[in-house]
């Protein structure tokens, strides 16, 4: 385990060049670049806004802030999710000619995803500054969800981008399952708007504790949930090391699969 | 496990399966458990056993299709046995093919920084090399330009400059040598004595006889997946144009 850590520490310029590169990729040869990951957030924010605010009259006050803190964060786990089913066979190139620690590839998604919300997360901030609300003291959780949310995303994507090596379906398919967990937590309606038999679904999606915590620090401004966030980040800790286990396993056959 | 040894290969077997079609989705593989799955195996390696010291210059040499290339891949950990096991001892570098892992698009200069990283190089240790391998590479103004208005000849001097000087104490190379001009070559193959005579350990895949008899102090016939001959360059060579002439 620990050699896992040393040969990481070892070729963490590649992880460096490698997330620079996956963020300046991601915009390259668009006309806006780099404000993308400004508007994109808030023009989905927008469509949110004029379909369950304006449309649907969807109670919730302040309901721009309200989406705003449960899309930037779902924004972030999902496209880290559906980019690491993506990048062996993206990289097959380089994995079939040269080594080095494979890991690397879903972690510098991870990685690269993560800074992008962590720019995204000025837009919430915006939203909250200007929509009246203030920031709270709360904030100070805000590295320790974050952290949640990283290891988490850390051991789904070494479990997806080593699996799709094998089976492309995964691709396709996390599409869909993606789509179907967006409307299992709670982003555009509040959790407590769900009724009780269906409550089960939320107490068992990660990704609930997550919004809710951001929601909890930004929009209601009370404390966050620790002992529920010490749990998830316990559980991610044991994912990621599950995660590394059939990654590795799987890895072996990489080149020869790609 | 003795220090001595850099390279130890025991007893590695490699099978690849060919697919002639590939089922890659879930209905595809369905659809093949029912049908008859078209699939061929070959194998590669047949109980390879190897064990290379540290200083050594050794070269592999036989036939197309012998095992050579697979031999070093599995070396590089790029591929895993199917049986048997590849023990390495300290930092490895691989040149398996032209200027894997170059971006076009990046100019050489950009492509020397991540393709030194993919070589496990922090940036300050690329910042201390990185004057000597334009040097080396003898790109001079060039080296500004994108790789892929590079020449064939101009890619594989800048791939070669910078694998030859990451400092590897084990350096694997797929013949390539063989795309640049003589003068190149004749100063690769100084390079290598330097490594050399520094105890670097090198394995190289070459069919250049005159190469292999320049540089190497044993050489390797792979012939059909199994060692044919392991000795002295001398004896290997002569006794390996006798065969194949």
């Amino acid at each position: 385990m620990i050699n896992v850590f040393k040969n990481l520490y070892n070729y963490r310029e590649l992880l460096k060049t490698n997330v620079k590169k996956e963020i300046r990729g991601k915009y390259k040869n668009s006309f806006l670049g780099v404000l993308w990951s400004f508007l994109n957030p808030l023009l989905q924010i927008l469509v949110y806004a004029i379909v369950f605010q304006m449309i649907l009259k969807n109670p919730q006050e302040n309901y721009a802030i309200f989406i705003c803190c449960g899309l930037i964060p779902w924004t972030f786990f999902s496209s880290a999710i559906s980019r690491s089913a993506f990048t062996m066979v993206e990289n097959g190139n380089l994995l079939k000619k040269v080594y080095f620690p494979r890991e690397i590839l879903p972690i510098s998604i991870v990685t690269s995803e993560a800074v992008n919300f962590l720019i995204s997360t000025i837009i919430i901030i915006a939203f909250v500054i200007f929509g009246g609300l203030g920031l709270s003291k709360y904030i100070v959780f805000y590295p320790l969800v974050l952290l949640a949310q990283y290891l988490l995303l850390i051991a789904i994507s070494l479990i997806v981008s080593s699996i799709s090596v094998y089976v492309r379906d995964l691709q396709h398919l996390i599409g869909v399952a993606l789509q179907l967990l967006f409307y299992a937590t709670p982003i555009v309606y509040a959790a407590d708007a769900i009724p009780a038999d269906f409550q089960w679904i939320l107490k068992l999606n990660p990704m609930t504790y997550i919004i809710e915590a951001y929601r909890d620090m930004f929009y209601t401004q009370t404390t966050v949930d620790v002992s529920a966030l010490l749990i998830l980040i316990a559980i991610s800790l044991v994912g990621c090391v599950i995660g590394y286990m059939i990654f590795n396993k799987l890895q072996k056959g990489f080149a020869e699969q790609l | 496990m003795s220090e001595e040894y850099k390279i130890i290969v025991k007893d590695v077997y490699k099978t690849f399966n060919v697919y002639l079609d590939k089922a890659n989705t879930i209905k595809e593989k369905l659809l093949f458990l029912f049908s008859r799955n078209k699939k061929e195996k070959r194998e590669v390696l047949k109980g390879i056993n190897l064990k290379i010291k540290k200083g050594e210059v050794v070269a592999l040499i036989g036939t197309n299709g012998s095992g050579k290339s697979t031999l070093l891949k599995l070396m590089t950990k790029i591929i895993y046995p199917n049986k048997g096991e590849i023990i390495t001892n300290g930092k490895l570098t691989s040149l398996l093919e032209l200027g894997a892992g170059f971006h076009p698009d990046f100019s050489g200069r950009e492509n020397i920084y991540f393709n030194a990283s993919i070589f496990g190089l922090t940036k300050k240790e690329i910042d201390k090399r990185i004057d000597q391998i334009i040097e080396f590479s003898e790109l001079g103004q060039y080296i500004d330009n994108p790789v892929r208005t590079y020449s064939s000849g101009m890619y594989m001097r800048l791939a070669f400059s910078v694998a030859i000087n990451v400092d590897a104490d084990i350096l694997l190379i797929d013949e390539i040598l063989s795309v640049g001009d003589e003068h190149f070559q004749n100063k690769c193959y100084n390079k290598m004595r330097d490594l050399k005579d520094q105890g670097k350990t090198m394995v190289f895949v070459t069919h250049s006889m005159q190469a292999v008899k320049q540089l190497c102090d044993r050489a390797v016939w792979l012939c059909d997946g199994k060692i044919k001959m392991d000795g002295s360059t001398e004896d290997v060579v002569d006794e390996y144009i006798k065969e194949t002439k």
